[in-house]
């Protein structure tokens, strides 16, 4: 037998700076962050340099260690076995997002249904304490305005939904070698996504309750919140596979890059589409 | 075991290209380098982690408050103010550094990197690259937790003094409104992102890249405990991550998750936290588990007993591991009906624990046991670890939990299954493999030093501290009351004792590195049948270059 | 063999407390002062008969298996790997002793957690039955509130109100913090146990304990009470207890608090009822320090030994 000669389908990757330039910057980041907010190492809070410093490089290391990927899967390197690999990977990191959403809906159950329970034991006979009674004692909180779940919530749902079939219709034509029928697809999708994140927006600036300072502001704004984050990562994902197809990449039998993005986008959708019902639309029906 | 009939080419596994000393160690994409760089880095925590516990009975030692203002700024009683906070500081750290930053990466990072792939007859883990951030990630958020250790907590003075466990209000703004906490916050994000990623890695890894023949049923019990603690990892700690982001924004963004004043609910963070915490301690035992399997029937000669049982003990183990949070919290006001559910639940965990218990000792039984280094520590594990299992049978039934929470019985419980748990299987590990990690040969002698050094002075340590929690000695005291003198002085001897066990530990790292003494591919003899001893240690750079077939017959 | 078993287990904890404090050197729990405790007590020893059977058992056979099958013994490993017998044993051996230590679990838990209702306990009139005291429940509950700050406790009592409607509260500080100018410990003040103004409470009452915080989470307890309930900010948690013997207890805050978490001990002093009527009758003219020194020599009961004491 030869020396050395590899026998196996799996990816040896080459040494890379990416992963210790990614936490260089990630540990810059954070600390930037704690900078920003509290002021360390002498600097004044609010100080945005380093954050920004620290985002930039997290941002520049990601577009260096994707673009790798990107030139060993042209190069060959993604066998069969390798793209069966990215498949669990992808699988596995939607189920810790969606545990990581598992935080979010426990907070807000907790507020929407154990307030009678929170507010049999509450203090309330103590001064400090009697006024925030007020502050969760109903669901939603007396005071806060809730939003209609049947005006721009649910053409949110809409348009989420209808991203979902337009992501689909591109998948299919690049299944089926139709190029510009995926580029058009992907075109609609990418578009559906920023319609999103702009009536979201608007939805914001409509709200009847803040972010801080009351209970429900806080539930309600992480969870939404969150979600629009990954809308917006979901939306540069397909972005870049937009480009990667206008380039000349992906072809009918390998196209991981796009499937994950297209995952991607279905979990998010599926977050939606929870956080439409138990966040906006049961709420309002049962509690008025 | 599965796999003793193995054909292997050894053929071409001389073959190494390493690359340069920097690119090697900086920006490596090989296993095993990561996996020596995890050992390396766990040391390092450890050191300063055991340091931090060294303070601890050091104060303790004697009632009142002395030794820990030698730490701190002041004269007087400025200095025993401080001392306090210190005090508080030091277990708070204490515990993030052992459980983050020494257990985890020792365990998971170091030996799970080393082993996994080995085991399971792969070349290298399915995403190498990925592997190295994991590693670079925990390193970065050692240094943010390092550095919180310095800036200002609140105005008792530098670091964070909440306990690892992080309560809100008194690691919100009330308690702690400097930036050492948010440093704390980011410092778990980070090496939360860190495990996640690792934790897929291991599944990927174990799931997708097994040897031809390795059947499920056929794989390793330490690639089975890995594969576990990779799922309770990945479905754990999102959960911490949103609790410490509510928390985050909560001290920075004026949100009212935890703010009593708000309406906020402190004890929603503590459920939040527990079901992550309470799979976070079996995230630390259980890859000890698969270890001190292998090492038992290594060293027994003979197949581990119920090899079907031991891996599915560890998945209902992992399981119930996600539904019994709440025991940590029986006396925050729950109420009572679920309180009774979280008994009878958490007792269920005693039937699977048991199980490998005596399937261990099963495995010794009719052997041909030799009493090397890694005999002793396992045979230690599987005694220590059932003392400190039938104290956790006690702390489970809620009505006497509630005088035992949050006192020295809850220190000793955990210390049992952890420090002379965990640690005891990582101790165990480290000898078991070192020849094949280092390609030298561990003095026996010294070895066996450490080991009885160790076994004597930890149960000296903590099995006092039973006595003090009956008692109702609370934890996290930096001064115990009149009462609690004796034991604590007794415990506080034991550091001591353990304190030259470490010293023998580093004598026998050095002499060994010394001495040079050569390797063989196995030293355990018939006995050691899993795949990575039919390499040559240490192992090539890039080993299986031809994937080793495991023959169908050889299962149980 | 059953005595000597007993006072392995449960240590020192034989008999009545007086004045229940850590005892240097003590192996196992405080002596119970209520019933709550003296079921843990036994609950506790119940216990620890099967788990020093399973800690003996495993550490015999692991014993015995060094002896019997090391390398010099039995130098021919044998090859089993199965016993389908042996392995039912050891998982339906485990369920039987879980179940039995469910059994007085259980009970014991509901015991100490559910309120009792004293209404029906006073109509049942039953003596004899050790879990209840009829004569105390005629007299209905006595609530103290419990309020954990940053780092003292203060107590409410809320049956106590003045004119002005406001209830009885006063802050218990700690003698000791650790600093220089700490007072000398003694007997009657214990070093980081003792308190300036203690919880006092009537012996022979149903005591309705509620605790709750102003700033971080803190955690009242008294040991040998059996007692130990969080407080936590915004929160009203509530436990209850039923001290038969006049005497001092000690206990210690069990939720980290910051600084000095270690110097915010508990306090709480059981006289008999009509002492207890003068100091509160004290307390609510205003005269703390008189109404300690009231309290400061614990009265003997009139009737005769309680229960717990005859006990011994």
């Amino acid at each position: 037998m030869a020396h050395g000669e590899v026998k196996h389908d799996y990816h040896l990757v080459n040494p890379s700076p990416w992963p210790l330039l990614g936490s260089l910057f990630v540990a810059v980041l954070a600390l930037g962050f704690v900078t920003y907010t509290k002021g360390l190492f002498g600097l004044e809070p609010g100080t945005m340099w380093l954050m920004g410093l620290g985002l930039l490089g997290v941002m520049y290391v990601m577009f260096g260690w994707w673009r790798d990927v990107v030139k060993e899967s042209r190069a060959g390197d993604h066998t069969p076995v390798v793209q069966i690999g990215l498949r669990y990977g992808m699988i596995l990191f939607i189920l810790s997002e969606v545990m990581f959403f598992v935080a979010w809906f426990w907070g807000f159950f907790e507020f929407a249904i154990f307030w009678p329970e929170r507010t049999a034991t509450w203090d309330a006979a103590n001064p400090i304490y009697a006024d925030s009674l007020s502050r969760f004692a109903d669901w939603p909180p007396a005071g806060v305005e809730t939003f209609d779940p049947f005006h721009l919530p649910l053409i949110n749902t809409l348009v989420l939904l209808l991203s979902g079939t337009t992501v689909t219709w591109a998948h299919h034509a690049l299944q089926h070698g139709d190029r510009s029928g995926a580029r058009n697809g992907l075109i609609l999708t990418v578009v559906l996504g920023m319609l999103f994140t702009a009536l979201q927006v608007l939805e914001y600036s409509h709200a009847g309750f803040t972010y801080d300072g009351t209970l429900y502001g806080s539930a309600f704004y992480m969870a939404t919140g969150f979600h629009g984050a990954h809308v917006v990562i979901g939306t540069i994902f397909l972005a870049v596979c937009l480009i990667r197809l206008m380039v000349g990449g992906f072809t009918p039998q390998k196209h991981f890059g796009f499937e994950a993005a297209a995952w991607y986008w279905h979990f998010v959708d599926v977050v939606w589409l929870f956080l439409f019902a138990f966040v906006y639309v049961v709420p309002y029906l049962v509690l008025g | 075991m599965p796999m003793d009939e193995i054909t292997l080419d050894q053929a071409g596994q001389e073959h190494d290209h390493k690359p340069g000393f920097f690119t090697r160690w900086f920006f490596s994409t090989n296993h095993k380098d990561i996996g020596t760089l995890y050992l390396i880095f766990a040391l390092i925590a450890g050191i300063i982690g055991y340091a931090l516990s060294g303070l601890i009975r050091w104060e303790l030692a004697e009632p009142g408050i002395g030794p820990l203002t030698m730490f701190v700024a002041g004269e007087g009683d400025a200095a025993v103010e401080a001392a306090k906070h210190f005090y508080n500081t030091v277990i708070t750290y204490h515990g993030l550094i052992m459980i983050f930053f020494m257990v985890m990466p020792a365990l998971i990072g170091g030996f799970g990197n080393w082993f996994v792939p080995l085991m399971i007859g792969a070349p290298d883990m399915a995403f190498p690259r990925m592997n190295n951030i994991s590693f670079w990630l925990t390193a970065a958020a050692f240094i943010l937790l390092m550095i919180s250790m310095f800036v200002p907590g609140g105005s008792a003075g530098n670091g964070f003094g909440g306990g690892w466990v992080l309560y809100p209000p008194l690691s919100g703004l009330k308690g702690h409104p400097g930036p050492a906490m948010d440093l704390v916050i980011l410092s778990l994000h980070t090496a939360g992102i860190a495990s996640i990623l690792g934790a897929i890695n291991f599944i990927v890894t174990i799931l997708n890249m097994r040897a031809p023949g390795m059947t499920i049923h056929k794989m390793p019990l330490f690639a089975w405990s890995m594969l576990i603690t990779a799922i309770l990892l990945l479905l754990a700690l999102p959960v911490l991550a949103g609790a410490l982001t509510m928390l985050l924004t909560d001290r920075n963004f004026g949100s009212q998750f935890f703010v009593p004043e708000g309406g906020g609910d402190p004890v929603m963070f503590q459920h939040l936290f527990w079901f992550f915490g309470h799979p976070e301690v079996y995230i630390m035992i259980l890859p000890a588990f698969g270890i001190i399997s292998h090492i038992v029937s290594t060293f027994s000669r003979k197949p581990i007993f119920g090899y079907l049982g031991m891996a599915y003990a560890m998945v209902a183990i992992g399981f119930i591991g996600f539904i019994v949070w709440a025991h940590h919290m029986y006396t925050v006001g729950m109420n009572l009906d679920l309180k009774a559910y979280f008994v009878a639940a958490t007792m269920v965990i005693a039937v699977p624990t048991g199980i490998k218990i005596f399937s261990w000792i099963a495995t010794m039984w009719g052997g041909s046991i030799e009493f090397k280094v890694p005999m002793l520590w396992a045979i230690g594990f599987i005694f220590l670890f059932t003392i400190g299992g039938v104290t956790g049978v006690m702390l489970a039934n809620a009505g006497i939990d509630h005088i035992l929470h949050d006192t020295y019985y809850v220190v000793a419980h955990f210390h049992y299954v952890l420090s002379l748990g965990a640690v005891f299987g990582l101790f165990a590990a480290w000898y078991y493999w070192f020849e094949k990690m280092f390609g030298v040969k561990y003095n026996e002698r010294i070895g066996q030093v450490h080991f009885w050094l160790m076994f004597v002075g930890s149960n000296v340590i903590f099995f006092p501290q039973h006595f003090l929690g009956l008692h109702g000695a609370p934890r996290r005291y930096v001064d115990m009351a009149e009462g609690f003198q004796m034991w604590n002085a007794v415990s506080s001897w034991g550091y001591v004792i353990t304190l030259v066990a470490t010293a023998v530990f580093f004598v026998g790292l050095v002499e060994a590195m010394v001495r040079r003494r050569k390797a063989e591919a196995n030293p355990w003899g018939e006995g050691a049948t899993t795949l990575e001893w039919t390499l040559s240690s240490p192992p090539p750079f890039h080993q299986f270059n031809t994937l080793p077939v495991v023959k169908s017959e050889g299962g149980h | 063999m059953r005595a000597l078993l007993t006072l392995l287990l449960t240590g020192l904890a034989a008999g009545t407390a007086h004045a229940a404090r850590p005892e240097e050197g003590a192996l196992g729990l405080q002596p119970a002062a209520t019933r709550i405790m003296e079921r843990l007590h036994f609950f506790h020893g119940f216990v620890m008969v099967f788990l020093t059977a399973v800690v003996i058992l495993v550490l015999g056979l692991l014993v015995w298996v060094m002896v019997r099958y090391n390398r010099k013994s039995n130098d021919e490993p044998r090859r089993f790997s199965h016993n389908t017998l042996v392995e039912v044993v050891w998982t339906v051996v485990p369920v039987v002793i879980l179940v039995l230590i469910a059994i007085p679990s259980f009970p014991n838990l509901y015991y100490q957690d559910a309120e009792p209702d004293l209404d029906k306990i006073a109509q049942s009139g039953d003596l004899d039955d050790p879990n209840v005291y009829p004569e105390a429940a005629e007299k209905g509950w006595l609530t103290v509130k419990a309020q954990g700050n940053q780092w003292n406790w203060t107590y409410q009592y809320p049956d106590f109100v003045d004119d002005a409607g406001y209830a009885m509260e006063f802050v218990s500080n700690p003698l000791h913090v650790g600093l220089s100018d700490d007072p000398a410990h003694t007997q009657d003040a214990p070093r980081n146990l003792a308190v300036d103004y203690p919880m006092v409470v009537p012996a022979n009452r149903y005591i309705r304990y509620q605790t709750t915080a102003s700033d971080v989470i803190h955690s009242w307890t008294v040991p040998s009470f059996g007692v130990k309930t969080d407080a936590i900010p915004g929160k009203l948690n509530q436990g209850w207890f039923l001290v038969e013997e006049p005497g001092v207890y000690y206990g210690q805050c069990s939720e980290l608090c910051g600084v000095n978490h270690a110097f915010m001990p508990i306090e709480v002093r059981v006289v008999p009822e009509d002492q207890f009527d003068r100091w509160a009758e004290t307390m609510m003219e205003g005269d703390y320090d008189a109404a300690a020194e009231i309290v400061a020599e614990i009265e003997p009961l009139d009737e005769e030994a309680t229960r717990l004491a005859a006990a011994q």
